[in-house]
């Protein structure tokens, strides 16, 4: 069976770079599942969960906010704004940012485009969130 | 006597001078190592970007991108200074400004209307010093700029400029060459000129053929951003390194000369001392002598 080898980069660091099973990406439209010799792919993602399955069989999620997928053979790079391990993410923390979003009122075309990105992320992290 | 006395006073002072600025050096080291792994961490992202770019390259397309277009007519520009909060750390911010100050100047000479941003407060104080009004002032950028507070101003910049309120985007910060050189420059960020850096690494071993989702000129939307966002975060990143080998190198020569002083004293102290002995012993033996 052909390897594997996910590479997951934020501006700041790289976060993870080991050989896996599979990957599930969140892409712009939808969640993407890779596995190993997967055709050559540039993505753009959206705000979601990417779940990853070890050689080991354990899958470990992150939170991750945009950015770009390339596969290229065996290597997949994840490049993102920021990533978070899902059991990082306190229900408490997402809750208040939602409501902090909910809160806040858009009066022009630019506040409302960050504001519903806001408000998207704020409720797919309260989705996630697993740690009180 | 007094005189032995009073270089005892100075050689302790500057012995505990000289305790003070290698604790700084040792700290500064400490500091520079921490901010070199951040930077060399950050490069990671920026060389796997222009990877994407060299890929994106292989797919027909035009490279086009209003952030990437220069203006036919520069008006209203930006200026970012990045000095730091600290002093004590050399030629460091005074190279900085004095370049700034220059390229004011020439903004000025040019006709081109400026706006000033100013981050770390050495910079806020001469400015003001100098009597220079300052758009936004920052202090929170410490020796670890984090993504998501650089971010703030990149995505600022990034609708500012789509929107056509500002034409040009100048930095002013000290470049990170190598351990040994850093030089202070003021460079231009927007229009981006280049897409991810200056090393377009082309993809090695031929060409892959790609599928992209959505599609490459959409994929580009997104990048471009985002490689302007990733070379702002490395201008700032830049910034804390080079401030932290100046502090060292300002601090290890300040110990030095400590050292010299503290041994230049001592000498004089034990030349004091030992006259002051010759001089009581002569007193004594001609006070014997008298009496005989």
């Amino acid at each position: 069976m052909a390897d594997l080898r996910l590479v997951l980069v934020t501006p700041e660091k790289t976060l993870f770079d080991r050989p896996v099973a599979s990957i599930r990406v969140p892409l712009f439209d939808g969640s993407a599942g890779i596995y190993p010799a997967r055709a050559p792919l540039v993505g753009r993602l959206g705000i979601g969960e990417l779940v990853l399955t070890g050689t080991d069989g354990v899958s470990q999620s992150y939170f991750v906010e945009g950015g770009f997928v390339q596969v290229k053979g065996e290597q997949v790079s994840v490049l993102t704004n920021g990533a978070i391990p899902v059991s990082e993410i306190s229900r408490a923390a997402a809750a208040a940012e939602l409501e902090q979003a909910r809160a806040e009122k858009a009066t022009s075309e630019e506040e409302l485009n960050s504001l519903s990105r806001k408000l998207e992320r704020a409720r797919k992290l309260v989705r996630m969130a697993t740690v009180d | 006597m007094a005189n032995a006395r009073s270089l005892v006073k100075r050689l302790k002072s500057v012995r505990n001078i000289r305790k003070i600025t290698r604790t700084m050096e040792l700290i500064a080291t400490g500091r520079f190592k921490k901010a070199m792994d951040r930077a060399t961490e950050a490069a990671a992202y920026t060389r796997k970007l222009s990877e994407i770019v060299g890929d994106l390259g292989t797919a027909d397309l035009k490279f086009s991108h209003p952030l990437l277009e220069g203006r036919p007519e520069t008006k209203k520009s930006v200026l970012l200074v990045l000095t730091s909060n600290r002093g004590l750390c050399g030629g460091y911010n005074g190279s900085v400004l004095r370049n700034t100050l220059r390229h004011i100047k020439q903004l000025t000479e040019d006709g081109i209307e400026y706006t000033l941003e100013v981050s770390g407060k050495r910079g806020v104080k001469f400015l003001n010093f100098q009597q220079i009004d300052l758009a936004r002032t920052y202090v929170n950028f410490e020796d670890k700029p984090t993504f998501a507070e650089v971010d703030e101003l990149g995505l600022r910049y990034v609708a500012d400029y789509i929107a056509g309120r500002i034409d040009r985007l100048d930095v002013s910060y000290t470049r990170f060459d190598s351990i040994s050189r850093q030089e202070a420059v003021v460079e231009s960020i927007l229009p981006l000129s280049s897409l991810a850096g200056d090393s377009d690494t082309q993809g090695e071993g031929g060409s892959v053929d790609y599928e992209f989702q959505p599609s490459p000129q959409e994929i580009l939307e997104e990048l471009v951003p985002a490689a302007f966002r990733a070379k702002l975060f490395k201008c700032f990143l830049d910034a804390a390194v080079s401030e932290q080998i100046a502090r060292m190198v300002a601090m290890k020569g300040a110990t030095e000369n400590a050292d010299e002083m503290a041994g230049t004293l001592k000498q004089q102290y034990n030349r004091a001392r030992q006259a002051s002995i010759t001089s009581e012993l002569a007193e004594i033996i001609g006070g014997a002598a008298a009496l005989e």
